[in-house]
C-alpha cells in the first residue's frame, strides 16, 4: 500500500472538499472516500489504486440508517451488508435484496463492507488486479482477457474491456428500480441505478460508473412494490465458501390474480461490465404463466445476445439455468 | 572438549544391513545402513497400550488455541528489520541494470542487495531484496528500485512448450528431456491385440500449491560477532544452521536454529531457501535482526508447487477383467525443475507394460516436493483409466480393482470402504440417475513407504523431584510430533501425559531427520522409545534396593507407581532415589520398532448439478493402515487432512498461467481457491486396525493419494462425463455436457 | 566481501549484543525457545516506550482498546490493524496471523465491538474508539473459553496457524447464536480457511462448545 493522508471529516460537504483536487493527476491516484474499505484496501494493497488521501466517511452522521415507510426503503450508504441482510423489513418486503446481501463474501467482510461500497467495487478481473499488468482499464492499451484466460469474464457488453461487475447488490437493486442519491461538488443529485453503471464503450474506461471523483453516494432508495415482495437473487459460485459470482440472476415478478405475470424484472450479474438487464426476456414473460416451458424459453431469450469469449461459453447454459430457477422460485413464493 | 579416556572395548554387537528412506529436500532416497541385529523390548500388542493407540489431545493445543504459540512469523526482536524480495515481472528476462539509488534514500531503508540470478527464467524470480524498519517501507523500497530488463521469449503452457519452435526455457536445450524408457513396447502392442477392449486417454493434472498458511521465511538474529540465532519456518530444524552459517560467514556450530511451532510445510520447507539466503545476507550487512517472510504473492510464484503432469495412457482389458497391457507416455511438468511423477502403471498389475518418461520444461518456477511427491498425479491418471476399463467391460469397479491388485490388504480395505460409503446404493450406469442433481460414487487405491531411518538421537532425563524431560531437535509441523514424543515416554514410565515435558525444535538438541515422506514418526518414535526404555531400566536399577532388589526388568512402572515383589512406591518416591543430577538416557533408532509400506483405499460420493456444473462433495471415506497408531486422534486428523487436500486438487485448486504475459494470474487466496467450510463433505477417517504390525509407520502421504481418484471417478459415475483435466470445475462439466452429444455410458 | 574482512569488522563490535546474552542467561538449552519468546515480549515492550524513529514521516498516534487495555502506538495511516497489533504494539499481539493480507483467509480475524472482521482489511487509524478483541482476549491456556477448550478436546487444529481466526469467529458466532446447527456453523466460518484440513473437527468443536456453554 502506498502511503497516504488520512482525513476524517464530520460533514459531507467537508468530505467533498477533501476529495476535490485542483489538478488531478492519474485517476487512480486521486483522493478516495473510504467507508468499510473492504474492496478499496485490497485495490490499494495491489497498487491498482494509489490514492494520495483517504477521506473517511464514517464520522459523518446520518449515513448509516435504514428507514422503511409505505412507499420506499432508504438505505444509508454506510449501512453494512450484515445490517442490510438482517433487517426485518428488508427480509419481508425485499427478500431478494436480503438474499443478495447475504450472498456476498464472508461474514467478516459483510460486518464492515457497506452498501455504498458494494456498488462502487472495482473489477475482480485478475489482469486488472495484478500490479504488474497495465491493462486497458488501468490506462494500458490492451484487454488481456479478450484473448487470454477469460473463464470469468464477460459474455455481454461487447468490450473493449471484458470485466464483469462484481457487485451482488447492483443487479438486485437495479431489478427493484432503485435510485441513488449522490452529493458532489455541484450539490445533490438523484441517479436511477440503470443510469449509474457505465459500459467500457460508453463511459470512462478507467471507471465503472458515472461518479466523479469527488462524488459520494449518501443513500440508496428502493420503492416498495409487489415486485420487490416477490424478488429473489440466485448467485452461482465456483467455490461456495467465498467467491464472486460466475453468474447470478436477480429477478422480481408481480403476478396477476390468475397467476400470470403482470410485470417482471430480470437482471444478470457476473456476465457483463454492468448489471445486465434483459428487457426482451421481461417482456416475453408478461401475461404468461411460469410453466416449465415458459421458463426454459425465457432463459434462452435472456441469453440470446450473449457473445462468449474463448473460455466462458459455459456461462450461457449456467445463466439460463439461474434465470429459470430464480423465476421459478420467485413465482412460487 | 572432554579428554578421551581409554575405555574397555565392549565386544561388537552383531550387525545387519538394511535399506531405509532418507529425505533430501522432501524427496525420499533409499540408503543402506547398518543396525544392531539383537533388539530390545518391542512395542507389544497394539491393543495393549495405555496411552499410545488412544485418543490423546495435542499437548501444544492450549497454546495454539489461545494465540500463545509463537511461530517464526510472530518473532519480533529489538531493532529488527523487515525484509522483502523484488520479483521479476517477466516470464524470461535478464537484468541489464539495477538502479537502487532512489530506493536506498528512502527513510527507513537499511539495505538493498542484488540477487544471485543472472538469467531469470520465470515470472516471480527473485531479483533483489531490501531490509527496512517496517514492512510498509520495505514495500516502498521495492517499488523505488528501477530495474531494466532484457526481455526474452517465454513459454508457460506445456502444450506450447512441446512444440519444436517453442521458445527455449534454457538456451540450447530442448524443453523436452527424455528421462526413462521401461518395458517392451512391442510386447505391449502384441498384447493389445488380445484385448477385448481398449481405453486410451490423455490426463492433465494441474500445478497445485502447498499454500502453507505460514509463508516461507525466517528471522535471522545476527548483530555482529561470531554467533547467530535463526527462527525458521521449516520442516527440518537441522537443515538450517549449515546453509545459514555459510551465508553469514560463521561456524556452523555457532548458528542455532529454532522452530517451536510452524504453520505448515507439506514438503516445501527444507533448507534456508532463497528467502533465507536473502535474510542472512541482509542481516549480515546491517548487523541487525532481519525478518523475511514471503508475502502470499511471493509464496505462490517462488516457493514451489506440486509438479503438474500430462500423461498419455493406453490399456487393454479382457472381458474377465484382466488388464493385459499398458503403454504410457508421461510428461513431468516441473517448470524449470525436473518435476515428479510415479511411474505407471503405479500399483496395478497390467500385464505387458511400456512407459516413456519425460521432463517438459516451461518458464515457471521449479516444482518441489509436495506431500507424496509424484503420486497423486500418477494415481489420478491410472485410477481414471482403471475406472474406465471397468465400465467398458461392465464390471464393478471394486471387483475390477481386486482382480488387478495382488495385495490382500487392499481387498479387505476395499470391502470395508464399500460398506462405509454404501456402495450398494450406487447406480452402475454412469449418469443414470434421474433429474438434474446426479449422485455418483467412486473409489481408488494408494500406497506409500512410510519407513524411518537412523537419524534421531533422543535424551530422556529424570530429575530427583520426579520431573521428566524428553529432548530431541525434531519439529512438529502440526502432525502431533510433540504429543506422541511425550506419550511414548509417559507410557513407558507409567506416568501421566502432564508428568513429562518435551523439548523439540532446536538444533542444539539431539539430531533428528527432516520431516518429509512420512519418515518422522518411524524415525523418531523408535529413538524416543529406546531412550524411554533405557531411562526406565536405569531408574529400575536405582530403586531396586527400595523394592527388595528385583532385577530391573521385573520392576513395574504403572499408574504413577513403581513396584516389584509386592512392594510399591510412588513415582516421586522412586525419583527421590536418583542421584542429585538425575539420570539421562540416550536413545537411538531401532529398525525393529518401525516398518515400511502402507495401504490406503478411498471412496467418495458426490452430487453434480448438470445444469450448473456444480459439484457438491457428499461423503468421503478413507481407510489407512499404519501399524501401531501412536495417537488415534491426530492420526485421524491427518487422514482428514489428506482427504481435504486431495479434494482441493480434484475440484478447486490450480495455478493459472497467462501465455502472453508469462505470469501466474492467481497468486492469492481469492483466485487460488482452497476448499473452505462449505466445500466439506461428511468425512470418515478410518484407521485400519486389522493391520497388526507392532511397528510405527508414517501415514501422512498415504492418505493424500487415492481420495483424488475416488472423487474424479465419482463425478464420472454421477454424470457419465469423463473429465481428464484437473481441477474438475463447473465450466468443464458444462462444456463437457455441451460438447458431448452422446454421453458415454457404462 | 571476504570472510577475513568480515571478521575484522566483527572485532570492532566486540561480543554479542549484551541484551541478548542477558535473556539467554539462566535458561538451559531445553526450553530455550519458550523462554526466549517470553523475553522477547518484554524487550519489545521496552522498545515501544522509545519515541518512534523520526526518520519516518507521516506517523500518527493511535490509541487502541485491545483486550480491555488501552494501547498506544505511532503508525503510518496505511498500517493495518493487523500489522499494528503484530509489529507495533508492545508486548506484541500475535494471535491474529498474517496469511493472505487480502481479506480472503480469516487467519487475522479479530472482534471489532464484538463482530468478527479481518484485521488485515482495517486500518489502525480506523480502529480507534472500538473494542478490539483478539484470540488472546478470549481465554488463556489455563483458562480457555468454551470454544478454545473444545478445539483442544476435538483436535480441531493441526499446524494451528488458522486456529486463532477460527476460534475468534466461532466464539463471536456462538454469542449470536448459542444453539447452532451444523449448517449454521459451516456458514459462520466460511470466511476462515485451513490448509491442514481441520474443518470436520472445527465443526465438531463448535457444536461441542455450544453444548458445553448451554450446560
Amino acid at each position: 500500500m502506498k502511503a497516504f493522508e488520512w482525513t476524517s471529516p464530520a460533514t459531507i460537504n467537508e468530505a467533498v472538499k477533501m476529495l476535490t483536487v485542483a489538478s488531478p493527476g492519474d485517476i487512480d491516484e486521486a483522493p478516495r472516500p473510504i467507508a468499510g474499505g473492504q474492496d478499496l484496501l485490497t485495490t490499494m494493497k495491489d497498487y491498482t489504486s494509489r490514492p494520495v488521501r483517504l477521506v473517511n466517511l464514517k464520522n459523518i452522521r446520518g449515513l448509516n440508517r435504514i428507514t422503511l415507510n409505505a412507499k420506499q426503503l432508504n438505505i444509508g450508504a454506510l449501512v453494512t451488508l450484515t445490517e442490510l441482510e438482517e433487517h426485518a423489513g428488508v427480509r419481508k418486503s425485499f427478500p431478494g435484496l436480503a438474499e443478495a446481501a447475504h450472498s456476498i463474501a464472508t461474514p467478516q467482510i459483510r460486518n464492515l463492507g457497506t452498501v455504498g461500497g458494494n456498488l462502487c467495487q472495482r473489477p475482480r478481473c485478475w489482469y486488472f488486479r495484478l500490479e504488474e499488468v497495465i491493462c486497458l482499464k488501468k490506462g494500458g492499451s490492451e484487454c488481456y482477457a479478450a484473448t487470454g484466460e477469460n473463464k470469468y469474464n464477460a459474455i455481454f457488453g461487447g468490450g473493449p474491456s471484458y470485466i464483469v461487475h462484481p457487485s451482488d447488490l447492483a443487479p438486485m437493486l437495479l431489478a427493484l428500480g432503485a435510485t441513488v442519491t449522490v452529493i458532489g461538488s455541484g450539490g445533490k443529485r438523484v441517479i436511477p441505478l440503470d443510469k449509474f453503471f457505465t459500459l467500457p464503450s460508453e463511459g470512462d474506461i478507467r471507471r465503472e460508473n458515472v461518479l466523479k471523483n469527488e462524488d459520494i453516494i449518501t443513500e440508496i432508495h428502493v420503492p416498495v412494490s409487489p415486485l420487490a415482495a416477490r424478488s429473489t437473487y440466485l448467485k452461482f459460485k465456483e467455490r461456495e465458501s467465498l467467491d464472486f459470482a460466475l453468474a447470478s440472476a436477480a429477478v422480481a415478478v408481480q403476478l396477476a390474480p390468475n397467476q400470470t405475470v403482470k410485470d417482471a424484472r430480470i437482471v444478470l450479474g457476473g456476465v457483463a461490465p454492468v448489471p445486465w438487464r434483459v428487457p426482451a426476456a421481461e417482456k416475453f414473460l408478461t401475461g404468461k404463466n411460469l410453466t416449465a416451458s415458459v421458463l426454459a424459453e425465457v432463459g434462452k431469450i435472456a441469453l440470446a445476445d450473449a457473445k462468449p469469449l474463448d473460455k466462458n461459453a459455459y456461462k450461457v447454459p449456467l445463466t439460463q439455468t439461474l434465470v429459470r430457477r430464480a423465476l421459478a422460485k420467485a413465482g412460487s413464493v | 572438549m572432554q579428554q578421551q579416556q581409554p575405555q574397555p572395548q565392549p565386544s561388537p554387537k552383531p550387525k545387519k544391513k538394511i535399506r531405509v528412506p532418507r529425505v533430501v529436500n522432501g524427496v525420499e532416497q533409499m540408503v543402506e545402513i547398518e543396525v544392531d541385529e539383537d533388539t530390545g523390548p518391542g512395542w507389544g500388542p497394539n491393543d495393549k497400550h495405555t496411552l499410545l493407540n488412544h485418543k490423546i489431545t495435542r499437548v501444544d493445543g492450549p497454546k495454539k488455541v489461545t494465540g500463545m504459540a509463537l511461530y517464526t512469523y510472530d518473532m519480533r526482536l529489538p531493532g529488527m528489520l523487515y525484509g522483502r524480495i523484488l520479483r521479476c515481472p517477466h516470464g524470461h528476462a535478464r537484468v541489464t541494470k539495477l538502479d537502487t539509488e532512489a530506493a536506498s534514500k528512502l527513510p527507513g531503508v537499511k539495505a538493498i542487495i542484488q540477487g544471485p540470478l543472472t538469467e531469470l527464467r520465470f515470472a516471480g524470480a527473485p531479483v533483489a531484496a531490501v531490509a527496512a524498519t517496517t514492512p510498509e517501507i520495505a514495500g516502498d523500497a521495492l517499488r523505488a528500485i528501477k530495474v531494466t530488463y532484457e526481455v526474452l521469449p517465454h513459454v508457460v503452457h506445456a502444450t506450447d512448450a512441446i512444440r519444436p519452435d517453442a521458445p527455449k526455457v534454457v538456451a540450447e536445450e530442448n524443453n523436452l528431456q527424455e528421462k526413462a524408457k521401461n518395458g517392451d513396447l512391442q510386447k505391449a502392442e502384441t498384447a493389445f491385440a488380445t484385448a477385448d477392449a481398449i481405453v486410451e486417454g490423455e490426463y492433465f493434472s494441474q500445478r497445485v500449491h502447498h499454500a502453507c498458511l505460514e509463508t516461507h521465511g525466517m528471522v535471522v538474529d545476527y548483530r555482529g560477532g561470531d554467533s547467530a540465532s535463526i527462527y525458521a519456518s521449516t520442516q527440518g530444524t537441522f537443515t538450517i544452521p549449515g546453509d545459514a552459517a555459510k551465508e553469514l560467514g560463521l561456524e556452523q556450530s555457532k548458528v542455532i536454529a529454532s522452530v517451536e511451532h510452524m504453520g505448515g510445510g507439506f514438503g516445501s520447507k527444507f533448507g534456508i531457501g532463497i528467502e533465507g539466503m536473502f535474510a542472512c545476507r541482509l542481516s549480515k550487512q546491517t548487523k541487525s535482526p532481519v525478518k523475511l517472510m514471503l508475502t502470499r504473492y511471493d509464496e505462490f510464484v517462488m516457493a514451489g508447487n506440486r509438479s503438474g503432469s500430462w500423461q498419455k495412457l493406453k490399456a487393454g482389458v479382457k472381458n474377465d477383467g484382466t488388464i493385459v497391457a499398458l503403454t504410457a507416455r508421461q510428461y513431468r511438468l516441473g517448470g524449470i525443475g525436473q518435476g515428479s511423477q510415479a511411474g505407471q502403471p503405479y500399483i496395478y498389475r497390467m500385464g505387458d507394460t511400456y512407459r516413456e518418461v519425460y521432463a517438459l520444461h516451461t518458464n515457471e518456477d521449479s516444482s518441489i516436493a509436495m506431500r507424496a511427491p509424484g503420486h497423486p498425479q500418477a494415481s489420478f491418471a491410472i485410477e481414471s483409466l482403471v475406472d474406465e476399463l471397468a465400465y467398458k467391460i461392465k464390471m464393478d469397479p471394486v471387483a475390477f480393482r481386486k482382480k488387478n491388485l495382488r495385495d490382500e490388504v487392499y481387498h479387505r480395505q476395499l470391502d470395508r470402504g464399500a460398506k462405509e460409503i454404501g456402495w450398494s446404493r450406487r447406480n452402475p450406469v454412469a449418469g443414470g440417475n434421474p433429474g438434474p442433481l446426479k449422485r455418483g460414487m467412486g473409489c481408488a487405491v494408494g500406497t506409500w513407504g512410510g519407513g524411518g531411518n537412523n537419524q534421531c538421537k533422543v535424551d530422556v532425563t529424570i530429575l530427583q523431584d520426579g520431573a521428566v524431560y524428553v529432548a530431541v531437535g525434531t519439529q512438529d509441523l502440526g502432525t502431533g510430533t510433540r504429543t506422541y514424543t511425550r506419550a511414548i515416554v509417559a507410557e513407558e514410565l507409567g506416568i501421566g501425559m502432564n508428568d513429562v515435558e518435551e523439548h523439540i525444535g532446536n538444533s542444539k538438541l539431539g539430531a533428528a531427520n527432516p520431516s518429509g515422506g512420512s519418515t518422522t514418526a518411524p524415525s523418531l518414535s523408535p529413538s524416543v522409545k529406546d531412550a524411554a526404555i533405557k531411562a526406565r531400566m536405569m531408574m529400575a536399577e536405582r530403586v531396586a534396593p527400595l523394592l527388595g532388589n528385583p532385577k530391573p526388568e521385573e520392576v513395574v512402572f504403572s499408574g504413577g507407581n513403581v513396584s516389584a515383589n509386592g512392594r510399591s512406591i510412588t513415582w516421586k518416591q522412586a525419583a527421590a532415589a536418583l542421584p542429585a543430577a538425575g539420570i539421562t538416557s540416550h536413545g537411538v533408532w531401532r529398525a525393529d520398532l518401525q516398518a515400511r509400506g502402507v495401504h490406503g483405499v478411498s471412496f467418495a460420493e458426490v452430487e453434480v448439478d448438470i445444469e450448473t456444473g456444480f459439484i457438491r462433495p457428499i461423503k468421503m471415506v478413507h481407510i489407512q493402515d499404519g501399524g501401531l497408531p501412536l495417537n488415534r486422534l491426530t492420526m485421524e486428523s491427518q487422514i482428514n487432512g489428506g482427504m481435504i487436500q486431495s479434494l482441493g486438487m480434484a475440484f478447486y485448486e490450480g495455478r493459472v498461467m497467462d501465455a502472453q504475459l508469462g505470469m501466474q494470474l492467481n497468486p492469492g487466496f481469492g483466485d487460488y481457491k482452497l476448499p473452505g467450510s462449505l466445500e466439506m463433505p461428511e468425512m470418515v477417517p478410518i484407521i485400519d486396525d486389522d493391520d497388526k504390525r507392532e511397528a510405527v509407520i508414517g501415514i501422512a502421504e498415504g492418505c493424500i493419494i487415492p481420495p483424488l481418484g475416488a472423487l474424479v471417478n465419482a463425478v464420472f459415475n454421477a454424470t457419465g462425463l469423463r473429465i481428464r483435466d484437473l481441477p474438475i470445475t463447473p465450466d468443464k462439466i458444462l462444456m463437457g455436457l455441451m460438447n458431448t452429444t452422446v454421453i458415454s455410458r457404462g | 566481501m571476504t570472510k577475513s574482512r568480515d571478521r575484522q569488522e566483527d572485532q570492532k563490535q566486540p561480543g554479542h549484543d549484551p541484551s541478548r546474552r542477558k535473556f539467554l542467561k539462566g535458561v538451559g538449552i531445553v526450553g530455550a525457545g519458550a523462554a526466549i519468546a517470553d523475553q522477547l515480549w518484554v524487550e519489545a515492550e521496552a522498545e515501544e516506550q522509545r519515541p518512534a524513529p523520526d526518520d519516518i514521516k507521516g506517523r500518527v498516534k493511535v490509541v487502541l482498546d485491545v483486550n480491555g487495555e488501552k494501547r498506544t502506538s505511532q503508525v503510518e495511516p496505511r498500517t493495518t490493524l493487523l500489522n499494528t497489533l503484530r509489529n507495533h504494539l508492545g508486548p506484541a499481539v500475535t494471535g491474529p496471523k498474517l496469511v493472505c493480507d487480502m481479506g480472503t483467509c480469516g487467519a487475522c480475524t479479530v472482534l471489532l465491538d464484538g463482530k468478527p472482521v479481518y484485521s488485515c482489511l482495517v486500518l489502525a487509524v480506523d480502529a480507534e474508539n472500538k473494542k478490539i478483541t483478539t484470540v488472546e482476549g478470549l481465554g488463556s491456556p489455563d483458562k480457555p473459553n468454551a470454544v478454545q477448550a473444545a478445539f483442544v478436546e476435538n483436535d480441531a487444529l493441526m499446524c494451528g496457524f488458522c486456529t486463532p481466526g477460527f476460534v475468534t469467529t466461532i466464539s463471536a458466532y456462538l454469542k449470536k447464536n448459542p444453539n447452532p446447527t451444523l449448517a449454521e456453523v459451516r456458514e459462520a466460518c466460511k470466511g476462515n480457511f485451513c490448509r491442514c484440513g481441520t474443518y470436520p473437527r472445527v465443526f465438531e468443536a463448535a457444536l461441542a462448545a455450544a453444548k458445553a456453554s448451554r450446560a
